[in-house]
């Protein structure tokens, strides 16, 4: 249950080492040159819109809506098609064994380390470059959306989708099934109507994985050499020209970003696996 | 009642199962069975002779190893439109009661408020108020939740009634109420009923015919022709419970 006094408890509770933190910074930081004043990194987050003035990169807000959209769009491409791959490893014995092995190895690489060959394949191209060719660089945002990027966030995200899935349809009680064949149903039916929401709360384990790893993997990405804009780009700039300030505004945009998105994805399952909690 | 249909034959039906430990083993033998349209049969026998099988097979859910079982003259293959109870239920713990109840039209294809008024009706059939619509199924109790796996399969509209002792998880009024209910239903659909169990009263109380199985065959099998409803105290019905509860002894053996 969920009470005003408990969630004040969790609140402070979680709430607790964050000020400590901040605390021991605003107290260490006028003694050293790499670490910035608390009130400087403060200025950066109340004018998210302001462009920094020695730094050659955009302002915050426009950094973070960025690396937002790059993930978005990895991520849901790998929702997209991480979804049915995992329900055909989940439910074929035969598509399991194809699909198996290469899941677990592809699950052992770093996504980062596809940013050269996503670079070498995909190269500058962006949706811009696919529809205004030449005058791509006029569409910014969409020329921010480089599909060598989206194909590491994609390759960060699908396996964990994969992996989740498949475990979750191959769990389906065969006794559920067999309550929709009986009454007349067929593969599709099956599928639809047993085997993805019996498989929904592993699923939605996937997508929170899932995400967790593509939003760290697109900072990371934004901080290989060849990408423009984000907040891994302002980071790398900042650390370049010696602005601390922004990396560490950077960096605590990354982290409140990080949990509202988990947040949502959190909401989003409760309505599908609210059965699972108290199920005997 | 002979001149009724057919609608469920086993046909010199066995099935075995291979299994690692135990080697083959038949759980269904040389079985032979006719129900005909409208009729109540019960299966009887103790555990692990077979009875699940026998309605598995029933239900297309497994293939005979030998002979054929046939239901409503198609062979069964999987995709008969069947109602099997089972002594959990077997609800989809993700849909709330209605939604499970209504799951049979849903999957022929029925528009959702169709469905729902169907699934409505068919929950006050099986006496459940209107109000555990709503709920869970880990919400109800075992009776309830045995409720609604028969407002299931009543709302499916299935003329073939397969059901594995639905009421052996139940306490003893709880059990003669809904045997009564399942009986009410009965009288004005005339569902084709095979049913399970491993209690003599049961049977006697619920049956057209009783068929004993032991060890995988039929070993007996008995009209009852007591008049409904039937007083379990009566002089007749005891009478018939003793002479079933002698065969049944004796087939034990
Ligand atoms: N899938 C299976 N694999 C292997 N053996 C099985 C399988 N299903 C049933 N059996 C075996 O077949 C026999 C009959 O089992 P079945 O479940 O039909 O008995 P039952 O009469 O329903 O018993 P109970 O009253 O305990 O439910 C048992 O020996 C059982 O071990
Ligand atoms: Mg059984």
């Amino acid at each position: 249950m969920i009470t005003p006094r408990t969630a004040i408890r969790k609140m402070l509770l979680g709430a607790m080492i964050p000020m400590g933190v901040i605390l021991l910074w605003y107290f260490t930081a006028p003694g050293s040159v790499v670490v910035p004043s608390v009130w400087s990194v403060v200025q950066i987050l109340i004018h998210p819109f302001r462009e920094p003035l020695c730094l050659d990169s955009t302002s915050l807000a426009d950094g973070a809506a960025v690396s937002v959209l790059r993930m978005l769009c990895g991520f849901l491409l790998a929702v997209i098609t991480g979804i049915p791959v995992g329900l055909l490893i989940g439910r074929s014995r035969t598509g399991r064994e194809i699909l198996a092995p290469v899941t677990a190895v592809a699950m052992a690489i770093s996504p980062i380390a596809w940013i050269p060959i996503t670079i070498i394949v995909f190269g500058l191209s962006s949706p811009a470059t696919a529809v205004y060719g030449q005058n791509a660089w006029q569409h910014g945002v969409l020329d921010q959306l480089r599909f060598a990027i989206i194909a590491v966030i994609w390759m960060g995200a699908f396996f964990p989708i994969v992996l989740n899935t498949a475990s979750g349809a191959q769990h389906v009680r065969q006794s559920h099934i067999e309550a929709a064949t009986v009454l007349g149903a067929g593969k599709f039916a099956v599928l639809t109507k047993i085997v993805l929401p019996s498989a929904s709360p592993a699923i939605f384990t996937g997508l929170r994985l899932a995400g967790g790893i593509a939003w760290r993997v697109i900072i990371a990405a934004e901080i290989f050499p060849g990408t423009r804009g984000g907040l891994g780009y302002m980071i790398a700039v900042a650390h370049e020209t010696a602005s601390y300030e922004y990396a560490f505004a950077s960096i605590i945009v990354i982290g409140l970003i990080g949990l509202c998105f988990d947040a949502v994805l959190r909401l989003a399952s409760l309505r599908s696996t609210r059965w699972m909690v108290q199920e005997r | 009642m002979n001149d009724k249909r057919e609608l469920i034959r086993f046909s010199n039906a066995g099935k075995c199962f291979s299994t690692p430990g135990r080697g083959d083993v038949w759980a269904v033998r040389d079985f032979n069975l006719l129900a005909h349209e409208g009729q109540l049969t019960c299966v009887l026998g103790a555990s692990g002779c077979g009875k699940t099988t026998l309605l598995r097979l029933a239900a297309g859910l497994e293939k005979p190893t030998t002979g054929e079982v046939v239901v409503d003259s198609s062979r069964v293959n999987g995709a008969a439109d069947i109602g099997l109870v089972t002594q959990e239920g077997n609800l989809l713990p993700w849909r709330k009661v209605l939604d499970n109840i209504a799951l049979g039209p849903e999957i022929q294809g029925a528009k959702r408020h169709k469905r729902i008024a169907a699934a409505r009706e068919a929950l006050s059939r099986v006496g459940l108020p209107q109000k555990v619509a709503k709920s869970f199924p880990h919400e109800l109790s075992g009776g309830m939740r045995q409720r609604v796996a028969l407002g299931r399969t009543l709302c499916a509209g299935s003329r073939i009634w397969l059901m594995d002792e639905p009421f052996a998880n139940l306490d003893e009024p709880t059990r003669h109420r809904l045997q009564g209910e399942l009986l009410d239903v009965w009288f004005e659909d005339h569902q084709t009923v095979l049913f399970v169990t491993h209690s003599l009263e049961e049977a006697v109380f619920l049956a057209d015919r009783i068929v004993v199985m032991a060890a995988g065959r039929m070993v007996a099998e008995f009209q009852v022709d007591l008049p409904r409803p039937r007083n379990r105290l009566g002089d007749d019905f005891v009478n018939v419970l003793l002479k079933v509860r002698r065969v049944f002894t004796e087939t034990d053996r």
